[in-house]
This record gives C-alpha cells, structure tokens and sequence, in this order.
C-alpha cells in the first residue's frame, strides 16, 4: 500500500463518521424506495401532456430566459470592474481590495430567493424583481470567479504595459481581460444556466415566467401541464449550454 | 543621463539586498550589457531603472530628476520614453502582432482612446513602418500566440519602437531563443540603437554574445557591482571571478 499514509486512513476514518451523521440527518434510507409503485402512478398521471396551452406556456419560458439572461448578464457587467479592484494583483490599494472582497461575499451569501422577498415590498410581483435578485447575487459570485481569474493571470503582460508608461487601470485591463475572456464566458454561460433554474424558484414567489407555471399547475393537479412545463424547462437548460459551449469554441 | 548612487534594493522579508550600494552613470550612445550569475541581482537593476521596482536606498535620476521625487505623470513619462524587453516577450495574447505593436502607444494616448483603440491613421503607418525595421514578415493580423519566439520578441521590440524610446532596457530578452536567432536579435537591436542614439542596457547570460555587441560591459555578484569596463577588458580572469561558485 505504497499510494497511502497513516493520516490518510484517520482522513477516511472521519469522512466515513461524517457520511453517516449526514446519512442519519436526512433520514437518508434507499429502501423507502419499497413504494416505487406510488411514484410510477403518478408519473403516469403527467401523460398525456396537454398541449393547448403550448403557445402561452412558450411565451412564458421566452420569460424566465429573458430574466435569466437580464440576471446574469447585467450581474457580468457590474462584477467585471468589481473583480478587478478585488484582487490582490490588479486592486488600487489593501482597503478598497478588503472592502470590494466583503461586499462580493455579501452578496454571495444572501440567497435570492431572499432578495426577492425583500424587494418584493417595493416593486410589488412580477419578474422585475426576479431580475434584481438574481443580478444581485450573480454579481457575488461572478466578482469572486472573475477575481480569482485575475489573480491566477500571467503576470508578464500587466509589467509590459507598465513598462510602456500606461495607466495602471489601463495596462491591467488589456493585460488581464484576453487572458481570462475564454473562462470568464464559460462562467457567464454556466451562470445563465443557473439564473434559468433560479427563476422558476422565483416563480414561486410572483416571479413570473415558467416557474410560476409549474407551481400554479402542481397546485391545481393539472399534471398533464405540469409536463409540458418540465420539458420547456429541459428544453431551455440544454440550449443555453449548446449556445454557451459554441461561442466558447468559437472564442479559444 | 542615468545614474545610480548608493542604490540598495531589499526585498520584503530577505535577508540580503538583491542589489547592494550600486554606484554608475550611463550615457547617450552606449550599447551596456549585464552579466551575472542566476540571482546576482540583474532584472532587479534592470527595473530600477525605469522605477518597475522602487529602490530601498540611493537614488535613481534621469537628467536632472530622481525617480523616486517624481509626480506620476512625470513617471509615466519617463516610461514611456524606455522600450523595454523581456525573457518572456510578455505580449498581449489573443491580439494581433498590430494591435500589439500599438499599446506601445498607450503612454502617449488619454485612456478613452486607449480603451476604445482611437488610433490615428498615421499611428497605425508608424506600427507597419516598426514592422518593417524588425524586419517581420508575419501578416499584421495574425494572433501572436501563433508566432514563433523569435517573431515574438521582434514584435516586442518593435512595440518598443513605436514608443520612440530614448532607453532600451532589456531583461535577458534572447534567454528564450535558439543561438541563431539570439544573434540576430541581438543584430537587431544594436542597428536600431546605432540608428537611434540610444542608451541600451541589457542583461544577458551569454558572454560571447555581450562581447560581441556590447560597447561596455557591467557585472553584478551577490548584488554588488564587481566589474565595469570594455569588452577588451572582459577577459577569463573577470570571467571566473564572477561565474565561480566557491568565492
Ligand atoms: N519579487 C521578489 N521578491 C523577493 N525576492 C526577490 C524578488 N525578485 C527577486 N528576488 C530575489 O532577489 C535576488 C536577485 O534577483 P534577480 O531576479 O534580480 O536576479 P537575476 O540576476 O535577474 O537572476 P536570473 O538570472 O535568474 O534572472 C534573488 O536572490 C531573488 O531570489
Ligand atoms: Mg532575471
């Protein structure tokens, strides 16, 4: 056993404590599955899938992609110069990179489904809000992504156009950005994908789009819908990660 | 025009000085090369020079002006006025060898035209002309990643070139390339110094290169400056007292 070391059997030793502890906290129990009939009764209950309503259910879900990309994009636009000044290597000073740092992890640790509650008491429902709460946080945690992409660039270019007598905002900038663009897309695009699932949690609070859908239609046993709502979903998901990984290719 | 008086350079946390009291003035029209064994403290002397890198102790002038009492923009001046090249190249990746040759422009430019690259027709003809006189024969709009090291230090130094520099300063910039092509390199910028009147300052692992091209030649050891004279005067005994590991 030449690969292992002692504290690597101490290691597995409190991991294997911690899978259990977790397994008794949530009730983890795989032959609860005994009442897979249950499950496949109402399953059988999604279909047919009724598709009169398809028209409107589309238009909805052109709704929570236009709330997802609004949410993500905008969150790229402000987190770009927010990432710059919250690494170490590109920041103006110790205070600003602290102070941009703090707020970033503030608002990765609110979720937004609780942004959206709050700024439900001023924009009243609607997928207005919806937008707000996902660039909100979408600007935590892209700013700490882009950041730490910046931090991790070759620092060779940054020095030239120093050399050059360029301004320093300046020199990072073009320095920076053709180094980290590839992987800034793909963590755009991944985020997209993630602003599409968190619009249908929004939904359930007055977010519009297809998330409200498929709570309204599994309120009112209209099952039959229901699945038309998760296969919209679907659809959705797989095609802004086909799009995403084009331009990705298209781009290195 | 330039001159080091009692310049030390500690680096955070290090024990010894990576350059300790260097004392030496250069003047218009000298072709310098730095030699050195690994860590004696050459790139460290290099970016004094143009202030990458602050000084402990001493001052660094230029003219009449000590770096270090600069206001920032008297600063960007002074950099903008010095080509340097690097080991690395250190190019903008995913831009073309033109758009690269162009931040060589960036000192002299208000940042809105930086940013939104706002050159001027006679900007770009001064880019094509620096590619001709690195005698570059690679399509402007090809992506420098796709050039091979020789081609990417002739782009480099033709950014350089478009800065209209009074100073080249270069950070073993031949370390990188075959025997053939350092030569060249260095044929390079030696025509463009002549042509020029330039102060150039080099560093260099190779000794037949320095000695072929250098008009004077310094040694650093251990950060001091230990050697300061001709090519002639370069000899093996200089040779071994610098390069020798025992003393
Ligand atoms: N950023 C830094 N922080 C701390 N110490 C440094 C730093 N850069 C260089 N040093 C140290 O300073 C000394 C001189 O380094 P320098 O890079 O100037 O040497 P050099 O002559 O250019 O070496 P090489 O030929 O390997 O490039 C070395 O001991 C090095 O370890
Ligand atoms: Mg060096």
């Amino acid at each position: 056993m030449v690969w292992f070391k002692r504290s690597q059997f101490l290691i597995l030793l409190c991991l294997s404590l911690l899978v259990i502890g977790s397994m008794k906290l949530t009730e983890f129990d795989l032959s609860k599955f005994r009442d897979f009939q249950n499950m496949g009764d109402f399953l059988s209950k999604w279909f047919p899938m009724n598709t009169e309503s398809l028209p409107f259910l589309f238009q909805e879900s052109l709704l929570t992609i236009a709330i997802a990309f609004l949410g993500s994009l905008f969150g790229l636009i402000i987190a770009l110069p927010l990432s710059f000044m919250a690494a170490r290597n590109t920041s103006r000073n110790r205070f600003v990179y602290s102070v941009t740092r703090f707020l970033l992890s503030f608002l990765r640790s609110v979720p937004e489904f609780v942004f959206g509650l709050i700024l439900l008491t001023t924009l009243g429902l609607g997928p207005f809000p919806a937008v707000i709460a996902i660039i909100f946080h979408n600007i935590g945690v892209l700013g700490k992504l882009i950041s730490e992409l910046i931090e991790s660039a070759d620092k060779g270019p940054m020095e030239a156009m120093l050399a050059v007598g360029a301004r320093k905002w300046i020199g990072n900038l073009f320095a920076v950005l053709p180094q980290i663009w590839p992987n800034v897309l793909s963590q755009f695009f991944y985020r997209f994908e993630v602003a599409i699932r968190t619009s249908l949690i929004l939904g359930l609070i007055g977010g519009g789009g297809i998330g409200q859908q498929l709570f309204i239609h599994f309120k009112t046993f209209q099952y039959q819908l229901v699945s038309v709502d998760v296969l919209l979903i679907m659809i959705m998901v797989i095609m802004v990660d086909y799009i995403g990984s084009k331009i990705r290719e298209k781009v290195i | 025009m330039i001159e080091f008086k009692g310049v030390s350079v500690t680096y955070p946390g290090a024990k010894e000085p990576a350059l300790a009291d260097v004392n030496i003035t250069f003047q218009k029209g000298e072709f310098v090369c730095v030699l050195g064994r690994s860590g004696a403290g050459k790139s460290t002397f290099i970016r004094c020079i143009n202030g990458l890198q602050p000084v402990s102790e001493g001052y660094v002038k230029w003219e009449d002006k000590t770096l270090s009492e600069m206001t920032h923009k008297e600063t960007l001046e002074v950099r903008r006025k010095t080509g340097m090249i690097f080991q690395h190249f250190n190019l903008i990746p995913r831009m073309s060898v033109v758009q690269n040759i162009l931040t060589g422009l960036f000192g002299y430019k208000k940042s809105y035209e930086n940013l939104l690259g706002l050159f001027k027709s006679s900007d770009r003809l001064q880019a094509l002309e620096a590619i001709d006189q690195v005698e570059l024969t690679v399509e402007p709009t090809r992506r420098v990643e796709k050039l091979s090291g020789g081609q990417k230090q002739r782009v480099a130094i033709a950014r350089a070139l478009v800065q209209n520099p009074k100073v080249f300063l270069g950070d073993e910039p031949v370390a990188s390339l075959d025997p053939g092509t350092a030569d060249r390199i260095f044929q390079l910028l030696k025509k463009t110094h002549v042509k020029r009147n330039l102060v150039s300052i080099i560093n260099v692992h190779d000794v037949i290169l320095a000695k072929k091209f250098a008009t004077r030649i310094i040694a650093l050891k251990d950060g001091k400056l230990v050697f300061d004279g001709t090519p002639e005067e370069f000899d093996d005994k200089v040779y071994a007292d610098i390069y020798n590991h025992s003393s």
